[in-house]
């Protein structure tokens, strides 16, 4: 037997804060307010270029107020075909891949969250191995090629349609909830599918607004599954067109590179196109977060 | 016991027998069906195809293409170039678009799953050798009798050799690399014209007088290092541009152009660089101007940006360049910030390997075919429009000019001009079209290479200068081909890596001052422990088998 040390009494009370707390607080807020500047003034500087000039840019003027003020850079974007052919993919691909997403991992969790389920262990087991494991670059590719899915939206929905730290932190959300409220809604005559929908999901708003955060940040930034399985421009996602336009731009010092690729992409363009292109998850952050960090802690510590 | 060690045995051996009878059925296979026998493949073919010819497929065709999509001109599909195509080869081009940002990576995926397309251009020689062991590439050097345009210029301008340096092991080559007629130089030093004029000094025509001015302009500015150089950053060398042509002044393979080993025609044998003498020599020069506070220390770290920061902020007067970065980077904003400000690029100068150029850069990025293709019943049409297009010379008119009258003019051979209202590489910012960008023509992916006349035709006056000097300069010889078999390549390239590490680093140390050079035996020894003397046998092992082999 180990013998635990008595329990201390607490020297001050909760309502009034030692001077180490005190400063502990001051440093703190110090260095938050640091981390807070590092991280936005990247964005504030590419805001402050994409309204700038060229000239102004290439001179390293531009910090965090626009020089040389100007709005016909985003004329020029605006007017790219191109550009908008490709944000509208990016906007129905996220729109069908989170809505796949949603529907199936949902299910699944649920499945799982229920103890009485026989190979439960397995089915778990299943989902968590391709956490660790996969059939690599070359195989994945073989299968969905095969499977005839290549330039279609489900190359990119269906692959990407569970990803297991979701599936996890649902699986721990719904157990959590109280099996008497699904026993009594059985005893009243809902089916299995009608507890599901009735009971269970519309008390799990706040999971579900966080794993639809997660799943469309991450579709709508993801470039790499659009980029394997498209062979033409006007299905790829906006991510895939923006890289190339920055890559194309900072490529240019490369040996092999024939002096007459070398022409670069303007910086201000490049700062629009990043601009537009984070600004939709950006606006749309804010409202979802509530949500976020209430959903993630649910089912954390279950009593 | 004894009973089962023979049993084992008896599986071993029989295994072993399989697995070679397997082995030499798909060696005889592969024999039988490169036999040659081309007369089923011969859908849509010319019965005559000669050198001048004009390709017509004699059935409408359709190949697919792996298209490097750049965003300087992204891929349209009404582009002229693809319809004019249509309409004079009867062949369409189906591309499968790929970002450049990620080209290769698709590219390895495509052909590692055996999805790739026919046609795999814009592959620079050497990135073919990981695809050759697994057979998804086609050897093309069996096939080059289809394509008399190839073999036509391969003789006039006397492109065997570089051609053979691109033999793999088994003796054949996998690329069918872009062919220059003459080197095309791409960077040196740019001055500033206005700043010598005013100090009373000329532009160098040697490295030796380029150390000159670089001293009488500290002289002038105390203050200030005349030279701050760029190209440093995302690369694996820096200062890549630099030691390219200042290597090149010393006789040595540099900077981009580094390679661990190279042929010293004196020895008739393969050295390592990075130990020669011409290397040492390039060092120590450095090494001068750098301790002599002529050029700036940050030179071999610093961002491209800034180093034209300082340019621009006359913060330094040199500066390495290429045409392109020439006139639309820093002259361009010189202009817009110094008054009267004039900025030129002089020949790369002399050094004491004396007025040459490298050899072997005639050989520019080309294309693979994918093996699949000779399954094709159209596979002779493939290989007679890959012809035509990529080195006919009025394919390579048309992939770099486009359609006389439309997109250019011309006033005699080699005297093209875009069309009025028709704007190539910036040529004329108010144009409505452009060239690259509504036409599809001057397209990386299918213009490149090509006759002297042809090549300088889109010079702008500065390049025209640039170009007629260096191309009074004398080719060196082209390394011999000396061909790694499989395993022999991927010994060579663990030893490869860590050595050019070194190189790079010591080199650095060097230049610096940080390290003496009376440390470079020290030097010498160090890469001597990392296998440099192996790894120079073994190259050197692979030249004479391949001498005995094709002789």
């Amino acid at each position: 037997m180990v013998s635990l040390p008595s329990p201390r009494k607490p020297r001050t009370s909760v309502n009034q804060p030692t001077p180490g707390y005190r400063v502990f607080q001051g440093v703190n807020g110090v260095i938050l307010t640091l981390v807070v500047v590092v991280t936005l003034y990247p964005f504030v500087n590419i805001v402050a270029r994409s309204f700038s000039g060229e000239r102004q840019i290439r001179a390293g003027e531009v910090t965090l107020w626009p020089k040389g003020f100007n709005l016909t850079t985003y004329e020029i974007v605006f007017n790219d075909g191109m550009f908008w052919r490709n944000y509208g993919n990016t906007v129905f691909y996220t729109v069908v891949s989170t809505a796949v997403a949603m529907a199936l991992t949902t299910c699944y969790a649920y499945v799982l969250s229920k103890k009485h389920l026989k190979g439960r262990g397995f089915l778990v087991g299943v989902a968590v191995f391709t956490m660790f494991f996969t059939g690599g670059l070359i195989p994945n590719y073989v299968l969905i090629t095969s499977l005839g899915l290549k330039n279609t939206v489900w190359a990119l929905a269906l692959p990407n349609a569970i990803s297991v730290f979701n599936l996890l932190v649902m699986k721990a959300f719904f157990e959590s909830l109280p099996d008497e409220l699904e026993e009594a809604a059985q005893i009243d005559g809902l089916s299995t599918y009608g507890i599901l929908r009735r009971i269970v999901l519309p008390l799990s708003k706040a999971v579900v607004a966080t794993m639809v955060l997660f799943y469309s940040v991450s579709f709508w930034n993801s470039w790499f599954s659009a980029f394997l399985y498209m062979d033409r421009t006007d299905l790829m996602p906006v991510t895939v067109y923006l890289r190339n336009l920055i890559a194309g731009a900072t490529q240019g010092g490369n040996a092999g590179a024939t002096t007459e690729q070398l022409s670069q992409t303007a910086a201000n363009i490049q700062a629009v196109t990043i601009v537009l292109t984070s600004l939709p998850i950006l606006c749309v952050y804010p409202f979802v977060q509530r949500y976020f960090v209430s959903g993630v802690m649910l089912g954390a510590v279950k009593g | 016991m004894n009973n089962a060690g023979l049993s084992r045995r008896q599986i071993l051996a029989a295994a072993g027998f399989i697995g070679l009878a397997t082995l030499t059925a798909c060696g005889s296979g592969d024999e039988s069906s490169d036999g040659k026998d081309l007369s089923k493949k011969q859908d849509g073919a010319m019965k005559q195809y000669r050198a001048g010819d004009r390709f017509k497929a004699t059935k409408p065709l359709s190949f697919e293409v792996l298209h490097n999509n750049n965003p300087v001109y992204p891929l349209k599909d009404d582009w002229l170039f693809w319809k004019e195509l249509t309409e004079r080869t009867g062949v369409t081009l189906e591309p499968i678009a790929v970002p450049l940002s990620d080209y290769e990576k698709k590219r390895s995926l495509l052909i590692g799953a055996g999805d790739a397309p026919f046609l795999i251009p814009k592959t620079y020689p050497g990135a073919e050798t990981p695809f050759v062991s697994s057979g998804s590439i086609l050897p093309v050097s069996e096939y080059l009798d289809l394509m008399p345009n190839f073999q036509a210029k391969v003789k006039q301008w006397r492109l065997q050799p570089e051609l053979d340096s691109l033999r793999q092991s088994d003796g054949k080559f996998y690329l069918l690399p872009g062919l220059h007629e003459k080197v095309k130089s791409g960077y040196s030093l740019a001055l500033r014209t206005d700043v010598l004029d005013k100090h009373g000094l000329k532009a160098p025509g040697t490295w030796d007088e380029v150390y000159e001015v670089l001293k009488a302009l500290r002289e002038e500015y105390p203050d200030r290092y005349p030279f701050s150089d760029r190209w440093s950053t995302n690369t694996t060398f820096p200062a890549g541009a630099l030691f390219g042509y200042l290597g090149q002044a010393f006789g040595v393979r540099a900077g981009w152009s580094y390679l661990n080993i190279s042929w010293d025609p004196a020895q008739e044998k393969f050295v390592f660089t990075g130990a020669s003498d011409g290397f040492r020599q390039m060092v120590e020069y450095v090494r001068k101007l750098v301790a002599d506070q002529l050029m700036d220390p940050e030179s071999f770290t610093q961002t491209d940006d800034d180093a034209v920061k300082k340019l621009l902020a006359e913060k330094s007067f040199v500066i390495s360049a290429n045409p392109q970065e020439l006139v639309q980077n820093y002259r361009y904003n010189l202009q817009k910030q110094v008054e009267g400000s004039r900025i030129e690029m002089i020949p790369v100068p002399l050094g004491p390997a004396g007025p040459v150029v490298l050899g072997g850069s005639r050989l520019e990025n080309g294309m693979m075919i994918s093996s699949k293709a000779l399954e094709s019943d159209s596979f002779v049409a493939l290989m007679q429009f890959v012809d035509w297009l990529w080195y006919s010379d009025e394919g390579q008119l048309f992939t770099k000019w486009g359609v006389e009258g439309v997109t250019y003019t011309s006033s005699g051979p080699g005297a093209y001009r875009p069309k009025e209202g028709v704007s190539l590489l910036g040529s004329d910012p108010d144009a409505p079209k452009d060239m690259q960008k509504d036409f599809g023509f001057y397209n990386g992916v299918f213009s490149y290479g090509g006759s002297w006349e042809l090549v300088s035709s889109s010079f702008g006056p500065d390049e025209k200068k640039f170009q007629a000097a260096m191309a009074q300069r004398e080719q060196l010889p082209v390394d011999p081909p000396h061909p790694l078999g499989s395993v022999e390549q991927e010994q060579a390239s663990l030893w490869d890596t860590p050595l050019k590490d070194h190189v790079t680093q010591n080199l650095l140390q060097f230049v610096l001052g940080k390290r003496p050079m009376s440390e470079w035996d020290d030097y010498v020894a160090e890469l001597k422990a990392k296998n440099m003397q192996q790894l120079v046998d073994l190259h050197n092992k692979a030249y004479e088998r391949y001498e005995k082999e094709n002789a």
